[in-house]
């Protein structure tokens, strides 16, 4: 049940058919992992809280650097040497009361993964690397718990939802590889992670509410420079290492 | 009889050997990504079926970098 305060700082969504008073109940019950507090976990967790999520647990390793803020615009000049977790935990609580926000300075390893996304219904993946996304993905499938993916490099970003049986998941696409060096940091602007970071807390919120995610079984590739998008059908991969054993449900 | 064929890649028009496969294509054209991602007439191609698939006169390929940064 919403009190007055709630219901009139969401009375604008609430005036969309497909949320109402329903949808935003769903959205408050939810349990969003954020997985990575920088470019797109800024604006993915911001959004997220913003629209009354009611639990996002926060998970980032790193503290807040100066060359993360032209982008990553929840953490402040002065929260440089922060962990980001509790600098995007300050202001996301003070941002909407309501969501209760944990903030968890960590890695994501292989062995404790499942436990970072225990009790969540959505995984909203802002990891700035392809093995991390392994890592949950992974957890993801085990778990059965849908993975909102998203990733930027310049003026171009990349999308997807992975939902555990039914679509691809992100080892589908991208197999898993021996990692050989670590890869340099690509280069990062603030509004094309904030563009990728919206779609992914389209289709999160699509999910929360129980409407089909948009992303799902479809690869969208956004470029800046050109100011297009574009969307490709994907399908399973029955050689998947991660989730070809799992059955598709047969209901949708 | 020709041994080339007109496809499109990219957006542009080009003539490669008849019977190149997706691999081949991404040797002609240079994609050293290794994250690349082939769309072949619309649809996803699996790195599996890379040496498989083969090009056809009018077939569309389109190479593609996903990005993971964040």
């Amino acid at each position: 049940m919403l009190s007055d305060e709630e219901a009139r700082r969401y009375s604008r969504q609430m005036q969309l058919p497909e949320i109402g008073l329903e949808g935003q109940a769903r959205i408050a019950a939810g349990r969003v992992l954020v997985a990575g507090l920088g470019g797109l976990g800024s604006i993915g967790a911001y959004y997220l809280a913003a629209a009354g999520v009611g639990h996002l647990r926060l998970v980032d390793r790193d503290r807040v650097a100066l060359e993360n803020l032209n982008r990553q615009i929840l953490h402040a000049s002065t929260d440089i040497g922060r962990p980001k977790a509790a600098s995007a935990a300050e202001k996301l609580s003070r941002l909407n009361p309501h969501c209760r926000v944990e903030a968890i300075e960590t890695d994501i390893g292989d062995d404790h993964a499942e436990a970072l996304i225990e009790g969540c219904s959505v995984i909203f993946d802002a990891t700035d690397n392809r093995a991390t996304r392994q890592v949950l993905n992974s957890a993801s499938v085990k778990k059965g718990v849908p993975f909102v993916y998203g990733g930027i490099s310049g003026w171009e970003g990349t999308a997807s939802t992975f939902i555990p049986g039914r679509t691809p998941c992100f080892s589908c696409l991208f197999p898993p590889m021996a990692e050989t060096v670590e890869a340099e940091p690509p280069p990062a602007l603030g509004p094309t992670a904030g563009l990728v970071a919206s779609l992914q807390c389209l289709d999160t919120l699509r999910l929360l509410i129980g409407l089909a995610p948009r992303l799902a079984g479809r690869l969208l590739q956004f470029s800046g420079s050109a100011m297009e998008f574009r969307t490709l059908p994907i399908d399973r991969n029955p050689h998947c290492p991660v989730c070809s054993r799992l059955q598709c449900p047969s209901s949708p | 009889m020709s041994t080339t064929v007109r496809i499109t890649v990219n957006g542009m028009p080009e003539d490669v050997p008849s019977s190149a496969t997706m691999a081949d294509l991404i040797d002609l054209f240079h994609e050293m990504d290794r994250d690349l991602i082939v769309e072949h007439n619309g649809r996803f191609v699996f790195p599996q079926e890379y040496k498989v698939i083969r090009v056809a006169p009018n077939d569309r390929v389109e190479f593609i970098h996903p990005n993971f940064g964040g």
